[in-house]
């Protein structure tokens, strides 16, 4: 096989998605962004008038904010435990959703962590955290997780990006202006794609891939452990740590399905994103949404079961006020997906990715329901009596930032694949050139 | 077109299924409940009384099924012969309970046998019956003494009741408890019967105060037919001082435990090394492309 010849047919083929941007992304842009400078007029009035603009109060000091914190994260920590997983696999079939796993994984920890700094009322003491950390706090103790975790992320980015990187370096008719020449000349770090270069990328990868697993895993235990180090019913609980975890790989799962779904569609890559993808993707997110329902079920039965005054007054809460969230969150989250998933005749592109929408829903919704009720029944009877002391509603400054961190994600998503394609050009030339290798020795013998 | 109709099915099933739930759990009729109305009477150490009254309903085929009758408006009257005296009103709880503390200056009139006549009342609504309790109580004094005799701990009571002229009459044969505060709930050091209106017991050592070694005394008649309920507590310096150990290694200390920052070091210390690992091989990487590209230039 010649290398290079191979590399310049794909470098054609997928140059459109480089090279020209068409009026519909344009449009697709535009509208981001018009989302984006909402959400940073909201922003400023925050700053303004504080957080007395928001729904949140004495009691309930998280909103929305922290479950998209949370959401984002999860994500992140799930993205990168797929990629890990996905690394040692050596079928083809893998690299058409690498690079969408990675992208994923790296903006949710640049977008959540956002989150969280909108969550704090004096922005200006946020350096203390910093100045005077407390080893023993479950908060010191993320900050450091998501930062490690965040520095990993974009190194294990930036190695599997390199070798597409040199390809796109040496490819001198892409039409791309000059600046963008210089950006990948200086990304690539002179990678040639010599024997030597590419033992050395594939150990530290390989490294960094089995490093990001177990950070993902620590991290998102370290989140976990905020809520149930926390003295509040509904939080208090030992199986928080492993429930978020593969909550977090449910909701992970399920963006990627989605985020396959959009871009097969509208790069047309349906040569390299096919319907085994899905099913594959499929079968991962029906054992999530079984253990997802396992672990939702085990947490609440054992509350219900104690009978402690605090339990019961939570799960009147959600039964009652937040009746239909509960209902949605916890069993059509999951059961419809389960239904979908596991009748094989009905096990589409289409009813999957709308099996995948129904589980993140569903996933964000329990997100929700897991923060705002047990804040709102406390063990300490609420002192202030005022209905928006005693219910949280998120106002439209906290839905603007929300959504406005939505659009952020789906801008760089756009913005990254039009600098690398979506769809990892060397991971198809190795694969490639293993084969090629196997094929001469079978020959030879 | 068949699989979309299959879609449409299942999940129509789904939301119609998750929507009855609810529905059947909230199916309650009063039919099938037996209404509880009941008072109580506990005479404090400083004389003033709480009238209590409970005021519930159970169902008749599932006694755990009860239902605290909530925001109930009680009247509590005093009553002697035609004359009915309100001492106050108060509206059950979440619990079923409405409680009325009557002050200790509180004139209560007597039957002729001296007996306080108490009635709690619930005048009804359109969907609750009219309800009445009652109760009678003879009032008893008693009185708490906490002596050292001969060097020795000794709790003395004497118990009494007033006839029309304010003479005392001691109490004969009434069962009697002695306790001292708890954590959750009183802890008894001595019980038995009072005789000629006296007991008297030694108190026990080893027992905890609190910081400053002060304890609560508490002498309690409690459900007797003709006195009801009656507490008297005092407070003396008899309790071992209470040592609190400060116990270092708390999260909540200044400094934390050894073992957190071991730990700690030594995960940041792994996966920060290996990032010094990747970037110093990626400078290796750089330096291998760099003298290519020389080798290739010359």
């Amino acid at each position: 096989m010649d290398t290079n010849s191979r590399k310049k047919e794909l470098v054609k083929e997928f140059s459109p998605m480089i090279e020209k941007s068409s009026f519909f992304s344009n449009v697709w842009i535009l509208i981001l962004i018009a989302i984006i400078a909402v959400g940073l007029y909201a922003f400023y009035l925050q700053l303004i008038n504080g957080h007395e603009i928001t729904g949140m109060r004495d009691n309930v000091v998280w909103g929305v904010y922290i479950i998209n914190f949370i959401f984002f994260v999860g994500l992140s920590y799930s993205g990168a435990f797929i990629s890990g997983i996905l690394h040692f696999f050596k079928t083809p079939w893998k690299n058409s959703v690498t690079r969408i796993v990675e992208i994923i994984t790296v903006l949710s920890i640049v977008i959540g962590p956002i989150f969280i700094l909108l969550c704090i009322g004096r922005l200006d003491r946020l350096y203390y955290l910093f100045m005077y950390p407390r080893i023993q706090s479950p908060i010191t103790w993320d900050i450091i997780a998501i930062i490690t975790d965040l520095v990993g992320c974009f190194i294990y980015l930036f190695l599997t990006f390199i070798p597409d990187l040199a390809i796109l370096r040496d490819s001198p008719n892409l039409k791309i202006p000059k600046w963008r020449k210089k950006l990948y000349k200086f990304l690539a770090i002179n990678y040639q794609d010599t024997t030597e270069q590419r033992k050395r990328l594939h150990k530290i990868t390989s490294i960094m891939s089995k490093m990001v697993i177990a950070m993902a895993i620590v991290a998102y235990t370290v989140l976990a452990w905020i809520f149930s180090l926390t003295l509040q019913p509904g939080w208090n609980s030992t199986i928080f740590a492993p429930d978020f975890i593969f909550s977090g790989l449910y909701s992970g799962v399920g963006v990627i399905i989605i985020a396959m779904y959009f871009i097969r569609k509208y790069y047309k890559l349906e040569k390299y994103i096919i319907q085994s993808h899905f099913v594959m993707a499929g079968y991962v997110l029906l054992v999530l949404s079984l253990l997802f329902g396992y672990f939702t079920f085990s947490d609440y039965f054992a509350k219900w079961f104690s009978h402690k005054p605090a339990d019961v007054n939570l799960l009147n809460t959600l039964f009652g006020h937040y009746f239909w969230q509960f209902i949605f969150a916890n069993y059509i989250g999951v059961i419809v997906p389960l239904f979908i998933l596991s009748i094989k005749k009905i096990r589409t592109i289409k009813s999957i990715s709308f099996a995948a929408v129904i589980a993140v829903s569903g996933l964000w919704l329990n997100r929700y329901l897991v923060v705002v009720p047990t804040l709102e029944t406390p063990y300490i009877p609420i002192q202030d009596t005022r209905p928006e002391f005693i219910h949280y509603n998120a106002t439209w400054i906290e839905w603007a930032l929300s959504f406005t961190g939505i659009a952020a994600f789906l801008l760089f998503f756009l913005l990254i694949m039009r600098f690398v394609p979506v769809i990892s050009m060397s991971e198809i030339i190795n694969h490639e050139r293993k084969t090629n290798t196997k094929e001469d020795a079978s020959i030879k013998n | 077109m068949g699989t979309k109709i299959i879609q449409f099915v299942v999940i129509t099933l789904a939301i119609a299924l998750l929507m009855n739930i609810k529905s059947f759990a909230q199916e309650n009729d009063l039919k099938n409940y037996k209404v509880r109305f009941s008072l109580n009477n506990i005479k404090q150490p400083d004389n003033s009384r709480i009238l209590e009254t409970s005021f519930i309903a159970t169902n008749k085929k599932d006694r755990k099924d009860r239902v605290p009758v909530f925001e109930a408006s009680i009247n509590f009257f005093n009553v002697a012969d035609d004359k009915e005296i309100l001492l106050g009103t108060a509206k059950t709880d979440k619990e079923g309970t409405a409680q009325l503390t009557v002050p200790a200056n509180q004139k209560y009139i007597t039957d002729s046998e001296g007996y306080i006549n108490l009635k709690a009342v619930f005048d009804g609504t359109d969907g609750l019956d009219y309800e009445e309790a009652e109760l009678a109580v003879r009032d008893v004094f008693l009185e708490l003494n906490l002596e050292e005799i001969d060097s020795v701990k000794t709790v003395l009571l004497n118990a009494y009741t007033l006839d029309s002229l304010n003479t005392k009459i001691p109490l004969e044969e009434t069962e009697i408890k002695f306790s001292i505060p708890g954590f959750i709930s009183n802890r008894p050091i001595q019980q038995g019967t009072i005789e000629n209106g006296e007991f008297q017991f030694e108190f026990p050592e080893n027992i905890f105060g609190d910081i400053n070694g002060n304890v609560d005394v508490i002498a309690s008649i409690l459900d007797n037919d003709e006195f009801g309920n009656v507490i008297q507590r005092k407070n003396i310096h008899w309790g071992i001082n209470k040592k609190i150990e400060t116990e270092s290694y708390k999260l909540w200390s200044k400094v934390a435990p050894i073992w957190m920052y071991v730990v700690l070091s030594i995960l940041l210390l792994g996966v920060w090394a290996n990032y010094v690992y990747s970037i110093i091989n990626l400078f290796k990487i750089k330096k291998e492309g760099a003298e290519l590209n020389a080798k290739i230039k010359k």
